[in-house]
Formats: structure tokens, C-alpha cells, sequence
């Protein structure tokens, strides 16, 4: 997937001297190294693979940016300017590209980016049974409890998400998911025969939809953050529809201080709260609390 | 065998003079064709959006067989198959003035690289400049396409009143 978006040197060399499976994120910034986060840590690409060393660096050029951005979009930029207006495009095969450059502002509306100077290639992954330690945990009595995945970014909420709901049909568990694919990121790999999607929609919008048209049991969606997706969050509570969503944040410490999130802490919306981090690598699984937040055994399945 | 001769050798030239011709109707076919497909992009990403290679590939068969080549060889390029440069792109275009090719490429170069506003007022600056081409090899299709057909009968009939 990543052979038809990256510079023809970049792939041949990412895929015949580096394992792929390791490969978080590539990092392009215009005349600048060529960064490669491999498990969790930072290096350089050069000719062997990748380096610490920045004297062996390979260098991006902007237009090998404007290129990766042309590609990504499958060579029409106009048919994902809403997403660039965001600042990422996400490719058909989940692959998530952050862009940087100048965003064309209009009458405080923003129109598009233009002068691309920076991307920033999320490689996808399907690690599987990865949420199968916490699995269990995130249900009380057979019922899947509402459930908040905390980390930072690149700690692997996306893909504990999926492999959640692959789990969910691998144990035979028979609830209709619905996966709110907002950046269109989610939804990769994932072999479930009671999954819907709705993809590109904001959550207010989605959950609105989805629970009136698709009639889900678990509405899974990545990244809360905005008002608007805490009530989109409340409303789905209050229809009884089970959630499973996550947020950006160091700890659970910090997290208990984010303003947005004070009103459903204290409503007791989310009774499960994953928490990981890079500590072992991406998706070290830290510990599963309760609405009081005190730490759940783990166990596994 | 004498009169075979000659009557053959009056049919080369107006064959010739034919070949001549060509070069013109295919230029002022070419620039009708671009300009259709140029339109059609326009319309399609203002309203549908959808992917360049499937508004390519979608275009009208009967007006892709005038584009002389272009339009495969930029699919090509789309896949990363290919690169985009002249030699490439203009290899069945030889009709083509260099002035044509160079905006003929730039064109090429400007699709699916900007949002739909920009996009769209691109392809109308190149449509208006086709159309200035259209126009110019129209005017030069109706003198020298005609004339060199004419030539090459004038010619032929006066070969063959020589060896006659």
C-alpha cells in the first residue's frame, strides 16, 4: 500500500532493508531527514535501513511531499480537500497521512492547504488479540460496559478499537457494532459479520444516523474531543447504546483534569477506562480502571 | 503498362498529397477532443469529485481515439507506471507544434493537484488557450490540408501529361 505513495528510493528501501511490521510512522519534512518510527523510537532512513546516525540520513524535497500528497489522494487532490482542510487525507487502504503547509483562510472559513511542506505517514496495523488482556474486563455481567481507551498519540488506540470488535465475532458475541469512522482509519481489517460503518461523518452527525437508521448495540469511535462529541457521547448513553471510544492523554491523572471530560466523569458515563502506552512498545497495556478508577486485574481470555 | 504507370504514379501523388493533408485534420481532431475532455473534467469535479483515472477512463471512445495517445500514456503515469515528460506523452503526437506541447504537458502537469475552485479555473485558463489552438489549426487545416491534396493532384496530373 505504501509502494504507491512514497518516493520510488523510500519504498525500496523501507521494504527490502526494514521490517515493516515494526514501522509506526514516516516522517517527511521538507529538506529535512527522512524520519522512521520503528516500535515506538525514532531513527533515520538511509541507504541500509535505518540509522541514529543524521550524517547517513536520506533528505525529503518538498516536491517528494507534493508528490506523496498527489499519490495519497490517488492523484485528485480536489476529491479529499475536505480532509485536507482537516489536515490529513486517508487513503483507501486506512493509511492516515498529517499534513503540514499554509492553510487559505477566507472570511474565517478555511478553504484548503496549499505549500505542503510536511507529511506524516501512519502505518496501519492489525495486531491481533492485542485488547485480549483487557477484553474481558470491559464487561460486567455479559454486557460490554462503556469504554474510553486513554494514550497518547501512536500508543495503538486505533488498533486496540479494532481489535476489539474483531474479538467481539471471534467470541461469538452477536452485537451489531457500528464503527464511526471519522478519519476513515478504523475500519481496516477487520473481520466482523456485525459490523456497519459509517465513515467521514462528524460524530455528532454519525451518532445521530447511526443509532436511528442502523440500530447498533456498541457504537465504537475513535478520538473524543470536542463539545460536540461529548454530547453526541451523551446522547448515545442516554438510547441505552453501548460505546467504546478513545481519547489523547498522558495518564489518567492527566486525563481527569480535561475540562471537557469533567461532566460525563462525574455522570459516570464510561464505567471502563484503558490505559496505554509505548513503555514496551506501541499498545503496552497499562491497566483497565473502573468509574472510580481504581485498577481491574488483568486477565486473559 | 505505360498508362498502369502513369495512372499509378497520379494516384501516389495525390496519396502523398493526402499524407499531407492528415497532419492537419488529425492536429485540429486533437484539439476537439482535448477540449471535450477538458470540459468534461471541469463539469465532473465541480459536481461528482470523483478520481481522475475514472473520469479518463470513462471518457468518450470515440473522441479518446483522437487524443493520439495522451490519455494512456497519462493513466500511465497516474499507476506510476510511466513519467510525465514530452517524449512520452507526445510519442504518436508528432502533428503537434512545440508551443502545443509544452501547454499540452503543463496541462497534464496541473490535474488533481489543486482543490476544486483552483482546479477548475485551471482548466478553463487551458481550455480558452486549446480553443485559441483549435482555432489556429482549423484556419491552417482549411489552407494548407486542402492545398496539399490539391498539390499532389496538380503534381500527379502533371507527371503524368509529361510521360503521356
Amino acid at each position: 500500500m505504501l509502494q504507491k505513495i512514497l518516493p520510488d528510493k523510500f519504498y525500496k528501501i523501507l521494504s527490502e532493508k526494514v521490517n515493516m511490521k515494526s514501522v509506526n510512522e514516516i516522517r517527511l519534512r521538507a529538506d529535512k531527514p527522512v524520519v522512521i518510527n520503528v516500535s515506538g523510537k525514532a531513527f533515520f532512513l538511509c541507504e541500509n535501513g535505518v540509522t541514529s546516525n543524521i550524517k547517513n540520513a536520506l533528505y525529503a524535497s518538498k516536491i517528494m511531499i507534493e508528490d506523496v500528497i498527489f499519490r495519497a489522494s490517488e492523484c485528485s487532490i480536489y476529491s479529499v480537500n475536505e480532509q485536507i482542510k482537516k489536515g490529513f487525507i486517508v487513503t483507501d487502504e486506512a493509511v492516515r497521512i498529517g499534513i503540514g503547509g499554509n492553510l487559505i483562510d477566507e472570511q474565517g472559513q478555511i478553504k484548503t492547504m496549499t505549500n505542503f511542506t510536511s507529511c506524516n505517514i501512519r502505518v496501519p496495523h492489525v495486531v491481533k488479540n492485542c485488547s485480549l488482556s483487557a477484553f474481558p474486563l470491559l464487561f460486567s455481567d455479559g454486557v460490554v460496559q462503556n469504554t474510553l481507551v486513554i494514550s497518547p498519540p501512536g500508543c495503538g488506540k486505533t488498533t486496540f478499537l479494532r481489535d476489539f470488535v474483531f474479538q467481539l465475532s471471534q467470541h461469538e458475541i452477536t452485537l451489531n457494532v457500528l464503527l464511526l469512522d471519522e478519519r476513515g482509519e478504523l475500519d481496516c481489517g477487520i473481520n466482523s459479520n456485525y459490523t456497519d460503518r459509517i465513515a467521514f461523518s462528524t460524530k455528532k452527525v454519525g451518532f445521530e444516523n447511526g443509532i436511528r437508521s442502523l440500530g447498533p448495540d456498541i457504537i465504537v469511535t475513535d478520538e473524543l474531543g470536542q463539545e460536540q462529541d461529548i454530547e453526541a457521547v451523551k446522547m448515545a448513553s442516554s438510547c441505552g447504546v453501548k460505546l467504546l471510544a478513545s481519547v489523547h492523554a498522558d495518564s489518567m491523572e492527566i486525563f481527569q483534569t480535561k475540562a471537557l471530560f469533567k461532566g460525563i466523569l462525574q455522570e459516570k458515563i464510561f464505567k471502563r477506562f484503558v490505559l496505554l502506552s509505548k513503555r514496551n512498545g506501541p499498545g503496552t497495556l497499562e491497566g483497565v480502571y473502573n468509574e472510580n478508577f481504581a485498577r481491574l486485574a488483568l486477565g486473559r481470555l | 503498362m505505360k498508362y498502369v504507370f502513369i495512372i499509378l504514379l497520379f494516384l501516389g501523388c495525390c496519396g502523398v498529397g493526402y499524407f499531407f493533408s492528415l497532419k492537419y485534420s488529425r492536429r485540429k481532431k486533437f484539439f476537439n477532443s482535448l477540449i471535450a475532455l477538458a470540459d468534461k473534467l471541469s463539469l465532473e469535479i465541480n459536481f461528482s469529485r470523483e478520481r481522475l483515472k475514472v473520469l479518463l477512463q470513462n471518457f468518450d471512445a470515440t473522441a479518446k481515439k483522437d487524443l493520439l495517445g495522451i490519455d494512456e500514456t497519462f493513466i500511465a503515469y497516474l499507476d506510476k507506471t510511466q513519467e510525465l515528460s514530452g517524449d512520452a506523452i507526445f510519442k504518436k503526437a508528432d502533428c503537434l507544434k512545440q508551443d502545443e506541447k509544452d501547454a499540452v504537458l503543463l496541462f497534464l502537469k496541473t490535474l488533481g493537484r489543486s482543490d476544486v475552485e483552483n482546479q477548475t479555473k485551471e482548466i478553463q485558463t487551458f481550455i480558452s488557450r486549446f480553443t485559441e489552438f483549435k482555432k489556429q489549426s482549423d484556419e491552417q487545416q482549411k489552407k494548407y490540408g486542402s492545398l496539399s491534396i490539391k498539390l499532389g493532384v496538380v503534381a500527379g496530373l502533371f507527371l503524368a501529361i509529361i510521360l503521356f
